[in-house]
């Protein structure tokens, strides 16, 4: 890595590279074939769902069927939701707060957390009003900073 | 030349002779009448210094420290560095994250924040095709020229005309690397900083949210990127984070579009430079040769 791109970006700079403004043609047959599929399970759905609206009319195997395949597809839609991507960077900033790298910054922001809140809860305080912004800035950017190259790691 | 170097030696002689003459004859002078001196001189001289170093240590009592009035809160939380790959000066941006970036910007950013300086044409070829950005384009409606009865209609876009404004404008910091110090970091670090809930005894005003990065902490936009708000139709898992950081670089890009292109440039530029560097010495020695390789003999005549 680094060094070695170099000579590599030099060389591809220096040779003429052809700039493609129009999609490659071996980009477009999957293209095209996905819209299809995407028509068909429409179709498929809007049969179910008028299957669905007048049983009366159809037969029961018909609704029957109809309903199973409705159920599927909510099963199905349920998946990608279950699927849904989850941030790596609150776990990673955890993990470096909660390491010896940001122990001194953690410590006085837990120590602040509780004065102040042992402070609001105490009705006869008549102290000054504090708050613990400053010691979540030290720890925030010691953790941040630690997370940082992990964290590009994981991304793409 | 020859006239020069054979008159060198005896030159350097005489020099040195009138030289040593010159000394010797200062400091006889002044051994002379020094007797009675060297204690003022040197007091004059360690007042003189004494006098240089208190002042210098006064300036910095008076003027040194600067004050900081604002306190950290209001300063905002230094952005963190990130490993940007395409600040490195040997590399480009990675175009498929400039196109989730865009896909980003439109389904989340652009309903309140404008990007009327860019038109659809200069996504072509950059990371879209002419086909799609003209279907992009043609999604937005804009003034005609007015026809012969004065009256304005509207047609679909064209490559040509710019981003249209959204319903609800706002100012966006963008472009990134110009706007705010921070650049790239402090975007990336403001879009993914929300904590969960605000430090104890931090006060938050009503309608605004609290974010360290922001300088005050309070800030009118809430957080808006959310895993999996935006679908990436080449199936990069939709983090926060990776929201971030593509329309980071996308912000990136229309603020420099020209980077890719200019890096190029250097890279041309230090390959010519270093080709003719190379050829100047070689001419160099070419043409110095006869010179250098020339033997000059001195013969006493008679």
């Amino acid at each position: 890595m680094g060094f070695a791109d170099f000579f590599s970006d030099v060389m591809s700079t220096l040779t003429y590279a052809e700039a493609q403004a129009e999609a490659p043609a071996e980009a477009e047959a999957p293209q095209e074939e996905t819209p299809v599929k995407s028509e068909e399970t429409e179709e498929s759905t809007d049969d179910s769902e008028s299957a669905e609206e007048t049983p009366a009319e159809d037969s029961e195997e018909a609704s029957e069927e109809g309903e199973a395949e409705a159920e599927e597809e909510e099963e199905e839609e349920e998946e990608e939701e279950e699927e849904e991507p989850e941030d790596i960077k609150p776990k990673l900033e955890e993990e470096c707060a909660n390491s010896s790298q940001c122990a001194p910054y953690k410590h006085h922001f837990d120590e602040c957390i509780e004065r102040v809140t042992r402070q609001e809860e105490d009705e006869s305080y008549n102290g000054p009003k504090e708050d613990c912004v400053e010691e979540f800035f030290h720890l925030t950017h010691c953790a941040t900073a630690c997370a940082a190259p992990k964290l590009w790691r994981e991304l793409k | 030349m020859l006239a020069r170097s054979l008159t060198r030696v005896p030159t350097r002689a005489i020099a040195r002779q009138s030289l040593g003459k010159s000394t010797r004859a200062s400091s006889t002078a002044a051994g002379a009448e020094s007797a009675s001196s060297p204690f003022y001189l040197t007091l004059t001289a360690s007042l003189a210094t004494a006098a240089a170093a208190g002042s210098t240590l006064w300036y910095y009592h008076l003027y040194g420290k600067e004050a900081f009035a604002m306190t950290p809160a209001e300063e905002g939380l230094h952005p963190t560095a990130y490993p940007w790959v395409h600040e490195r000066f040997n590399k480009t941006f990675d175009h498929a994250a400039l196109r989730r970036g865009f896909q980003v910007y439109r389904e989340v950013c652009a309903s309140c924040h404008s990007l009327t300086r860019v038109p659809w044409r200069s996504f072509v070829g950059v990371m879209h095709t002419v086909d799609e950005m003209k279907a992009m384009a043609e999604e937005h409606e804009y003034d005609t020229e007015p026809n012969d009865e004065g009256e304005i209609e509207k047609r679909p876009g064209k490559l040509s005309d710019y981003i249209p404004h959204p319903t609800r404008t706002m100012k966006l910091p963008e472009p990134p690397t110009a706007g705010r110090h921070g650049g790239c970091n402090y975007v990336f670090s403001l879009l993914t900083g929300y904590p969960d809930e605000a430090p104890a005894g931090a006060s938050v005003a009503e309608g605004m949210n609290f974010n360290p990065y922001f300088p005050g902490t309070g800030i009118a936009m809430g957080r808006v990127l959310f895993d999996g708000v935006v679908e990436y139709e080449d199936g990069t898992p939709a983090t926060t984070s990776q929201m971030a950081k593509d329309v980071v670089e996308f912000l990136n890009w229309a603020a420099e579009p020209e980077m890719d292109d200019r890096k190029k440039m250097g890279v041309k530029a230090v390959a010519l430079l270093t080709g003719l560097f190379a050829i100047s010495v070689w001419v160099k020695r070419y043409k110095w040769a006869p010179i250098k390789t020339r033997k000059i003999v001195s013969a006493s005549v008679g």
